[in-house]
């Protein structure tokens, strides 16, 4: 559940930083990037990840990655649109009301969506684990490991995943390794 | 006295004769109807078409869409199944549905369109909804082999009419007889007679269910007793509610090669691709006018007939205060509005491999009787758009080459990159006809398609890199108890020591033999296996020219690998299946393992945008949008008999073949055939560019594409970008122009050290040409 606070906090600040890339839109005078983060997950029906600023008019399309022969910026941060928003809190959902085949469903519809963001990988990834399907869970970890190539705090996630997956499969040595990672590359 | 006791005796003997007769005819009644009631083929389901703001849907796209599943356009939406459009507004009465994941009542929703795509969505109260979808086409169902296909309908799923036509036309007294009707058979006899024609007949409906459910069709006198019979048991044993219903849902209504249309249900889905209770007055009429004589009246092979009879029918409508005449004549005035049969909603080469998916969880009995749902990942859009391009590019490519013989074949796969769906497969040039699949079972060798595993393995080694210098110079192989393999490039060129990339993009066979020479076929053929093939390649030198044999779909299985980055998901035709009750039976989840570097993987997508900018795919380029940056690669087998396109965007892996069904020469290359039809279907679908974002360990280096040393402004360069370790740097190019012919023979630069034998050669050729 940690990480899931985490990834929730991440999204709250990733909407406040004007550069980032996978959101195209123009933002506005980002305001203090320490405002107040997204309100912790707890089963109520609000979106674990903040609604991107209102737009005036078209809403932006989930924003396609950079083309790959640009190499990538030194720092990036996803966020999720407000489909993929929705359907994310609809799986957390049903993950709390016991049935989390029904919410692997629904994260894999978010995915069809957005099929380049780590954080649906992630998610995917968290639901399989909390399952116990580890090595399901330990592919996702990888998967969004390299989608998240650019966003550290992505990146970071991906790593604990990871190491969860090793840890739960009794493979210490390799998890703890995974562990340094995701320290390393964790906000301060 | 004596006489009349034996004739007692009879008459009781014959009595009980008769009530053993009738008690055994009950028994097969009560059990067989009531019992087993309707085998229910699995019915399958495309995927869902997906509505969120933002996406990438214009106005007349999602207008298509809605008439796919046969929406109909209204000034003012009423019923589900019904949609009204201002512009690009939307209001769409959305049909209830069930999902893999949910069920969802019949719901209105407004949509707002602009150029770019969908940008609202609002419910009926006017408040903002994130995400809707429509309901999945239904693409057709698993029955059994020469069996019947139907779609059970419950009362509340029949208009009201049906039931009224059916008594009007076929049995007045229906709701009075005892299951036989003297009567109407009297009155029938007399209508015929006097208009000289067969439009009454004597049969009530409760005989004509029994004939179709109990008895096999031959006419005899004992038959017609035994049917009488059992239509009075019926009677005796349950409503007119349920015999009506067992009827629309059991009546013969079409045959479709060894499938059997039974019921108005699927009738209606069948010949109006909608749910039987939307259908309109004329449409129920010829549905009615059907079920008089199924073949005689098919009212696709014999419109005029069905029409004519739609008519009588609506007539009889009107005489029984059904509908009023002016109803009557307005309805009479329409066309038959029957869907063509090449109109889409059947994919017979997607429903094997959903069939064959299934039978092995399922046991054959499951799929055709026990009324399953399967949902799949046919995407209609991307199927009907490759079905339609590969017709038109092989007729074309008929014309052109004009070789004696059965016309060119091909067959395309295509999946979405990043999950392994498969959203499209087409069999054969006659995509709506259920024959041979070539996408699953037609075995051919790839060719070139092999190169870019020989690469990967090759830059995984640690050894190579797209920049790598290698030897583009023949090879002599000993191969044991045969003569040397003494292969040649297609050009049958020599081009010395060249950059990999150029290598990949040209589809150079010598440099790409010396490559997997050097890290071993073993090595090669790991990197193949791992990604996900049924069978390993064989262990001999030809398999780096892919003389070993795959279908289309294990090279969509490959490819979906290399646009995956690196992870191997098996391809999914299936995403659930449900039980009768709705419940969720099996989940068909995503699964990506890493099977490969994720850097080696990138470096070869980048080598593969390159075989589209300066290789075997520059014809594409004239096709494809600008600006959208794809990757891919061709693939022809020896003297021209296969000719392969393999590839992907952003959005989409593709796999299209080409090639005779006996195996006669095409005189096509992979850039001549498979690719046309690749570059218009990806056009068509609408491509994202590839969207892999550079590992932190690589770095864009740029060299010349011909010598691969650092592009040098004294010698007019050809400068291509490519992805290398962060240690690697290209080798400054040496004084003088440097292009092979006038290369010094140390042209190992930078790169893996050639083997010197080879090297030797390439030399002695080279001193060979240039004197």
């Amino acid at each position: 559940m940690s990480r899931l606070l985490f990834l929730l906090t991440l999204g709250a600040i990733g909407v406040q930083l004007s550069g980032c890339v996978i959101f195209r839109e123009p933002v506005e005078n980002p305001q203090s990037p320490t405002q107040h983060p997204a309100p912790a997950y707890s089963g109520t029906p609000t979106s674990p990840y903040p609604a991107p600023p209102a737009a005036a008019e078209p809403a932006p399309a989930p924003t396609p990655p950079p083309p790959a022969n640009v190499p990538p910026p030194a720092t990036r941060q996803f966020h999720l649109g407000p489909a993929a928003t929705a359907l994310v809190a609809q799986a957390h959902r049903q993950a709390a009301g016991g049935d989390p085949q029904l919410a692997i469903s629904t994260i894999e519809r978010a995915l069809r969506i957005e099929p380049d963001n780590p954080l649906l990988w992630l998610e995917l990834g968290d639901i399989h684990e909390t399952a116990g399907h580890f090595d399901q869970a330990a592919g996702m970890g990888h998967k969004a490991l390299q989608l998240a190539t650019g966003d550290p705090r992505a990146q970071s996630a991906s790593w604990h995943l990871i190491a969860d997956s090793l840890k739960a499969r009794g493979r210490n040595g390799e998890a703890a390794e995974a562990q340094r990672r995701a320290d390393e590359l964790a906000p301060q | 006295l004596k006489i009349w006791r034996y004739l007692l005796a009879i008459v009781v003997l014959c009595g009980i004769a008769l009530a053993v007769y009738v008690v055994h005819l009950d028994r097969i009644v009560t059990t067989q109807f009531e019992g087993r009631r309707w085998t229910l083929p699995a019915q399958v389901y495309a995927a869902p078409l997906e509505l969120y703001t933002g996406e990438d849907l214009s106005a007349p796209d999602l207008e298509h869409e809605l008439q796919r599943l046969q929406y109909r356009r209204v000034d003012h939406v009423d019923k589900p199944g019904s949609y009204s459009r201002q512009g690009d507004r939307f209001q769409v009465s959305l049909r209830a549905a069930r999902f893999a994941d949910e069920s969802r009542p019949a719901t209105l929703l407004n949509i707002a369109s602009n150029g770019a795509g969908i940008s609202g969505l609002t419910d009926i109260t006017g408040k903002d909804v994130a995400i809707a979808r429509l309901e999945p086409l239904l693409i057709g169902s698993i029955f059994p082999i020469h069996g019947e296909d139907r779609i059970v309908v419950t009362p509340e799923q029949v208009p009201p009419m049906l039931p009224a036509a059916l008594k009007a036309v076929e049995d007045r007294n229906f709701d009075t007889h005892f299951g036989v009707d003297p009567l109407g058979v009297l009155r029938a006899l007399w209508v015929d007679a006097r208009s000289g024609q067969f439009e009454q007949g004597g049969s009530t409906l409760t005989q004509q269910l029994v004939k179709n459910y109990f008895l096999d069709s031959r006419r005899t006198a004992g038959r017609k007793i035994r049917e009488a019979i059992m239509a009075m048991l019926l009677e005796v044993h349950f409503s007119k509610t349920d015999i009506m219903t067992a009827y629309i849902n059991e009546i013969q209504l079409g045959q479709d090669g060894d499938r059997a249309i039974r019921g108005f249900g699927l009738a209606s889905q069948f010949y109006f691709g909608k749910p039987l209770v939307e259908l309109d007055v004329a449409q129920v009429a010829t549905l009615v006018a059907v079920a008089r004589g199924p073949s005689y009246y098919d009212p696709r092979r014999h419109p005029d007939r069905a029409l004519k009879r739609r008519n009588v029918v609506l007539g009889l409508m009107a005489e029984q205060k059904i509908i009023s005449s002016a109803d009557a004549q307005a309805a009479q005035g329409r066309p038959l509005g029957v869907m063509g049969r090449g109109s889409g909603g059947y994919y017979p080469a997607y429903l094997d491999l959903v069939r064959r998916t299934l039978r092995r969880d399922y046991r054959e009995e499951d799929l055709t009787e026990s009324g399953l749902s399967v949902f799949t990942n046919l995407d209609p859009r991307t199927q009907e758009l490759a079905e339609k391009i590969l017709d038109k590019e092989l007729t074309r490519l008929d014309h052109l080459h004009k070789i004696k013989g059965a016309p060119l074949e091909g067959s395309v796969v295509v999946t979405a990159p990043q999950s392994g769906d498969v959203t499209a497969v087409i069999g054969g040039r006659e995509a709506g006809f259920d024959g041979f699949n070539r996408a699953l079972d037609a075995r051919r060798p790839i060719g070139s398609l092999v190169k870019p595993f020989v690469y990967l393995a090759a830059i995984e080694t640690g050894r190579y890199n797209p920049a790598t210098i290698i030897q583009d110079v023949p090879v002599d192989i000993k191969i044991p108890g045969a003569p040397d393999w003494q292969p040649e490039n297609f050009e049958h060129d020599i081009n010395g020591p060249i950059p990999m990339v150029r290598g990949l993009a040209r589809s150079l066979n010598l440099a790409t033999i010396n490559v997997g020479m050097d890290i071993g076929l073993d090595t090669v053929r790991h990197s193949l296996q791992r990604f996900g093939i049924e069978e390993d390649p064989p262990r001999i030198p030809s398999l780096l020219l892919g003389t070993f044999e795959l279908t289309p779909l294990d090279v969509a299985q490959l490819y979906t690998g290399i646009a995956n980055g690196g992870f191997k998901t098996n391809l999914r035709a299936v995403r659930a299946v449900l039980g009768a009750d709705g419940k969720a039976l099996k989940a068909f989840n995503l699964d990506v393992a890493p099977v490969a570097q994720p850097d080696a993987v990138f470096a070869v997508q980048m080598m593969m945008e390159q075989v589209m900018q300066r290789g075997t795919g520059t014809p594409a380029q004239s096709i494809l949008p600008t600006g959208v940056v794809v990757a891919g690669k061709s693939g022809t087998s020896s003297d021209l008999r296969d000719s392969w396109f393999a590839g992907f965007s952003g959005n989409a892996v593709a796999v299209v073949w080409v090639g005779y069904d006996d195996d006669r020469v095409t005189g096509l290359t992979g850039s001549q055939g498979a690719l046309g039809v690749w570059d218009r279907l990806l056009t068509a679908i609408g491509p994202t560019s590839v969207s892999s974002v550079m590992p932190e360990s690589l770095h864009p280096v740029s060299i010349d594409f011909r010598t691969g040393y650092e592009p040098s402004a004294s010698c007019a360069p050809d400068p291509v970008t490519v992805y290398v370790p962060l240690s690697f740097t290209p080798p400054p190019a040496p004084p003088g122009c440097t292009v092979f012919g006038t290369a010094p023979k140390s042209g190992t630069a930078g790169g893996a050290k050639p083997e010197p034998t080879l090297l030797d050669r390439a030399g002695k050729w080279l001193q060979g040409i240039t004197h």
